[in-house]
């Protein structure tokens, strides 16, 4: 069901209990743990953190923890699937679910005890109403009349006479059931039909902070991060980005109000978040504006930077701009002062005659004492390089609390090399999308589009988990609408697999929806993958908490890819 | 014949650890299990479904039905004990009517009402057989609900009026008679042995002659299987005596729905021990109830099978009257059938065979069933697996060493093997049971045995049973490694092989046994 009081219902209830905390891998999941962490810490309430990684693990951490726990809260983790069902947990574990999964599986919807729902229900859910999906099992008698179908079962003991009426009522009774079920399987076909997100779980808990009036500058500066990360990584409109922006600015507004009276308060300690228009270039103030603006989405595809053409064009960007070479190589902070302090502005009038009308965005930066800038952006970069890094064996647990540190402003140089991890991943990306499009790697399979990153690319161990093979999917969608001529290919979706695990032969597979500007972000792979894999008995893994996220034996992938391209067409 | 089993019993039971005598080798069919697998199932859908609205929902519901109700029920009882004869039936059929539509009957709110004992007077009233017949439609159907409301009819003293409408000149009437004691007799054996008490058997079986309509004779078919149901205690000899022949007309007739109860009511009867099934026997309807097993309707079928099992579950002379019919001609196509339920029943049929004496085992073997066994074992579903372990390993006690070795040519060891990581512990102790047997049969070839056992897994896995939680099993596991499977370097080479004495005990050469430890560093 879902929590309409979240102070009374959620936090009330769970405020003198011990707590397993089930965190989900991604940057949204991480800061929305950051602040449930703090109030918890502020009101002295007992938990226990759990990373979880997959259904898989999701599974296991519920089994260790259910003999010591009663309340599990779980975030951005467990809504899109029949929970009990998966879980079989007693009677007495109740689940709280923060989650931007869409759509909540209806089961977690209206199962009333022990499925508690942090979702917003003004977020556009669509949920079948009850009548339309559940029915009482009473009409389930009615079909042990047609005994006659079972076979071979024994006689019963005592038989009611029907009327004629009866009869044909029953007939009647089980034609309707019948229609009754087809529309249900229509009903929940349209509505789990495609998989989508819904407001960031960190925004949930701060509002929760901000009900409780324990919202700190902290908890405020990550429920941004949150919401920055579902734009990074592609998981909303544009529009629900811009709305929620709005309301995270008023938020900003009324803190940097109360602070107003002690002028001049910026000392070392302190923080400032402030709402930006700014520049679409990624990690811009910690690297040079050169290699940004090479490394930087909108402008590599704009600039279609992996052409020689789009090298030229970019000499004459930043000519027109009248930067000298050197000073936009060398590092953004040894820039001159002069050229930092309007370049905004110079940026902005150069990009709109190269047609990038958008080179500016509606964001927030933060400033930790004098010395430190960030932007929402950057922060989310860095966490996902480190909560994904493969430079070094590390367990996934450690990468998750090294990515939750580099969420704190007492761990600046985890932050820092969390940026530097970043820098290396977006030059793998670009470096990766421009070889895939020069090389035509990009596959026209008639519904979608079909990339195959070989075992022995550079950078492929990279691309072997979730969100960076996310990011690069995106990337080069947007890379290779930019490229093609071809109209009808524009409008198709991607599919995009890397290897995995050479030792088990296995491979990731993630669907992306469409790339427009007016993209719903709906995405339809997640059905598709298990309609497909069900066909063929291919042999896949379905456990990303993103159902469009899948595991499959190498061998399976072409059979996999056929039955695909029959579903789709 | 009987001194043969004699001996094969001493026999037996003169295996160190095999286990099991032959009361426990032949079984009846296991229906607990399935029972509380179903329980538990019917529990975990109830917990997923508390989900919200529905009770309350539900709730409302009946309410608005209750109130609806009322309103015509105090009419009905006002009614029904008019003296207009027009008003007086039309209240009874209301009555009537409202337990005879399909959804929820009222049955409680009728009882409460105080309704019974004015439709028991209604079987009275000879003088008018409408109201005879629609009084009897109406107990007819509370009687069909719960026990607690079959109880109610009975005490309010129906059933020797519903026994006296047996001899009723109308027709319907006799009939929805014959369908009330039905119920009646349904509830359990108590209400059954009461109602026989009465003396319900001789007026039911009249009714069997030919120019009884077809719905009718349904009804009478239905009631006789009641009567046959339940052993605990099972049905006064008497009518089961009076009753057979009766089965043995009704199982030529060519109704289905006739022949499948007459087919029941032989299962049920033949489930109640084995003075039962030597009356089933002896009443001569064996060789017309094996050919059913294939019939062309899986529901005749499913019921011969299940009755044939049953006499097979008696003694070895009972077994060699089926036997003598020719059944295992059928069990190629029951075996092979689509329907798993038939395949799982027919295995346990045939296991029941090889529990039997070395005759009966060689039968299984000439008809060639061995190798489909096998295949069950190897391929069939759960239960048919668990049958088919049953089956082998009965086979391994009361089979000749010729018999045991046959099946060890037919490939049985790997899949044999294969069910001991089950879960299942039953199994498990099943088949260590069976490969300790065919170890021992094999004497001399067991090192063979032992390689067999080896090279499919085997070994591994009765390595693994020595960790098993069941002492049983653990200790089964242990002997047989240990007896078999500890040293067998010394084994593989025949040369080595300590000379055994007649008393069968083992010389032991120190001096040629240091010699190989050398040769093998």
């Amino acid at each position: 069901m879902f929590i309409t009081d979240i102070r009374k219902d959620f936090y009330e209830v769970i405020a003198n209990q011990r707590v397993a905390l089930l965190v989900a891998a991604d940057i949204d999941a991480l800061c929305a743990c950051k602040i449930l962490q703090a109030l918890f810490h502020c009101d002295q309430i007992q938990y226990t953190l759990v990373p979880v990684t997959g259904w898989q693990d999701l599974g296991t951490a519920f089994l260790e923890h259910k003999e010591q726990f009663r309340y599990f809260v779980l975030i951005n983790c467990g809504a899109n699937v029949d929970l009990l069902e998966m879980l079989q947990p007693d009677d007495d574990s109740i689940f709280f679910i923060c989650d931007t999964h869409r759509p909540v599986d209806v089961v977690n919807v209206y199962n009333d005890t022990q499925i508690k729902l942090l979702i917003k229900q003004d977020d556009d859910l669509g949920v079948p109403s009850y009548d339309d999906i559940f029915r009482d099992e009473e009409d389930e008698d009615g079909d042990d009349s047609g005994n006659e179908s079972d076979e071979g079962s024994e006689p019963s003991g005592k038989r009611r006479r029907y009327d004629e009426g009866a009869v044909e009522r029953r007939i009647e009774r089980q034609r309707a059931r019948r229609e009754w079920e087809a529309r249900r399987r229509e009903i929940l076909f349209d509505y789990e039909q495609y998989e989508y997100h819904g407001t960031s779980a960190a925004i949930m808990f701060f509002e929760l902070a901000w009900v409780l009036t324990k919202d700190t500058k902290d908890m405020l500066w990550w429920a941004i991060i949150g919401l920055t990360d579902q734009w990074v990584h592609d998981k909303i409109t544009h529009m629900k980005y811009v709305t929620d922006i709005a309301t995270m600015q008023r938020h900003v507004s009324r803190h940097n109000h109360r602070n107003e009276d002690e002028e001049n308060s910026l000392s070392i300690d302190c923080m400032r978040i402030s709402f930006e228009y700014d520049l679409r270039l990624t990690l811009y103030q910690h690297w040079s504006l050169y290699e940004s603006i090479c490394n930087s989405c909108y402008t590599s595809c704009s600039f279609k930077l992996w052409t020689l053409n789009g090298q030229k064009k970019l000499q004459e960007f930043l000519a027109d701009m009248g930067l000298p070479l050197k000073q936009v190589r060398q590092k953004f902070n040894s820039m001159d002062m002069s050229i930092k302090e309007n370049l905004r502005e110079v940026l902005e009038e150069s990009s709109n005659k190269y047609g990038m009308k958008d080179i500016r965005i509606q964001t927030f930066g933060v400033h930790f004492g004098f010395k430190n800038r960030f932007l929402a952006g950057d922060m989310v970069h860095a966490a996902a390089a480190l909560l994904e890094n493969t430079e070094k064996e590390e367990s996934d647990t450690d990468n998750f609390i090294k990515a939750l540190e580099s969420l704190s402003r007492s761990n600046l140089d985890r932050l820092h090399s969390g940026i530097d991890l970043a820098k290396k991943k977006l030059m793998a990306v670009q470096q990766t999308v421009a070889s895939c499009i020069c090389t035509n790697l990009i596959l026209s399979q008639g519904p979608f589009l079909y990339c195959y990153l070989m075992e022995g690319t550079p950078d492929v161990r990279l691309f072997s988990k979730p969100m960076a093979l996310t990011l690069l999917s995106k990337y080069l969608l947007k890379a290779f609408v930019h490229s093609t001529r071809n109209k009808r290919c524009k409008l198709l979706p991607l599919i995009m697999a890397a290897p995995k695990d050479v030792e088990k032969g296995t491979v990731i597979v993630v669907g992306i929806p469409p790339e427009s500007e007016t993209s719903d972000k709906k995405n339809f792979f997640g059905r598709a993958f298990e309609k497909a894999a069900e066909s063929t008995t291919s042999r896949t893994l379905h456990d990303n908490f993103d159902t469009s996220i899948i595991e499959l034996k190498s061998e399976d992938r072409s059979k996999f890819l056929d039955a695909l391209i029959t579903l789709l067409s | 014949m009987a001194e043969n089993a004699g001996l094969e019993n001493h026999r037996i039971k003169s295996f160190k650890n095999k286990g099991r005598d032959v009361e426990t080798m032949r079984r009846h069919r296991n229906e607990v299990t399935v029972e509380l697998r179903k329980n538990k199932r019917d529990e975990h859908l109830l917990k997923k479904r508390n989900v919200p609205q529905e009770e309350s929902l539900e709730d409302s519901d009946v309410d608005s039905d209750f109130k609806g109700q009322n309103v015509t029920l105090d009419a009905i009882l006002q009614n029904a004990t008019s003296d207009n004869v027009v008003i007086q039936l039309s209240a009874v059929q209301a009555a009537r009517k409202l337990l005879s539509s399909d959804r929820n009957p009222p049955i409680d709110d009728l009882i409460k009402s105080g309704i019974l004992p004015i439709l028991v007077k209604c079987l009275e009233r000879d003088d008018n057989p409408s109201l005879q017949f629609e009084a009897a439609w109406a107990l007819t159907n509370i009687a069909s609900g719960t026990s607690a409301q079959t109880q109610a009819v009975v005490k309010s003293n129906a059933v020797p009026l519903f026994l006296r409408l047996l001899h009723s000149p109308h027709q319907n009437v006799c009939e929805q008679a014959v369908w009330a004691l039905g119920n009646i007799i349904g509830d359990g054996p108590q209400c059954r042995d009461y109602v026989i008490s009465l003396g319900v058997v001789k007026p039911l079986l009249s009714f069997i002659n030919p120019s009884i309509p077809i719905t009718f004779l349904r009804n009478v078919t239905w009631v006789i299987v009641n009567l046959c149901r339940n052993k605990d205690p099972p049905p006064p000899m008497e009518t089961v005596q009076e009753i057979l022949p009766a089965l043995c007309v009704l199982i030529y007739h060519t109704d289905i729905n006739i022949l499948v109860d007459t087919v029941w009511a032989l299962s049920y009867l033949t489930d109640g021990g084995n003075e039962q099934i030597q009356m089933v026997i002896d009443s001569g309807v064996v060789p017309f109830l094996v050919p059913l097993l294939s019939h062309q309707e899986v529901k005749v079928q499913t019921a011969a099978l299940r009755a044939v099992g049953n006499i097979v579950t008696g003694t070895d002379e009972q077994t060699q009257v089926v036997l003598n019919c020719d059944v295992l001609s059928h069990f190629p196509n029951l075996l092979t059938h689509p329907k798993e339920k038939i395949n799982k029943e027919a295995v346990w049929f045939l296991s029941n065979i090889t529990a039997g004496n070395q005759q009966q085992v060689q039968a299984v073997i000439d008809a060639g069933l061995i190798p489909m066994i096998i295949h069950q074992l190897a391929k069939g579903d759960f239960g048919t697996q668990k049958e088919a372990a049953w089956a082998i390993s009965n086979l391994t006690i009361s089979g000749r060493k010729d018999q045991v070795e046959f099946l060890v040519e037919q490939n049985v060891i790997p899949p044999f093997c294969n069910l001991l990581s089950v879960k299942d512990s039953q199994v498990v102790q099943v088949v260590l049971d069976g490969l300790k047997n065919i170890l021992i049969m094999a004497v001399d070839e067991a090192s063979t045995i032992a390689e067999i056992i080896e090279e499919c897994g085997g070994l591994e896995k009765i390595e693994n049973l020595q960790q098993h939680e069941n002492e049983d099993i653990y200790k089964l596991a242990f002997e047989i490694i240990d007896q078999y499977f500890s040293g067998d370097d010394i084994d593989e080479d025949p040369s080595l092989i300590p000379e055994t004495t007649q008393g069968g005990t083992f010389n032991f050469d120190p001096a040629s046994n240091m010699q190989t430890k050398e040769f093998n560093f």
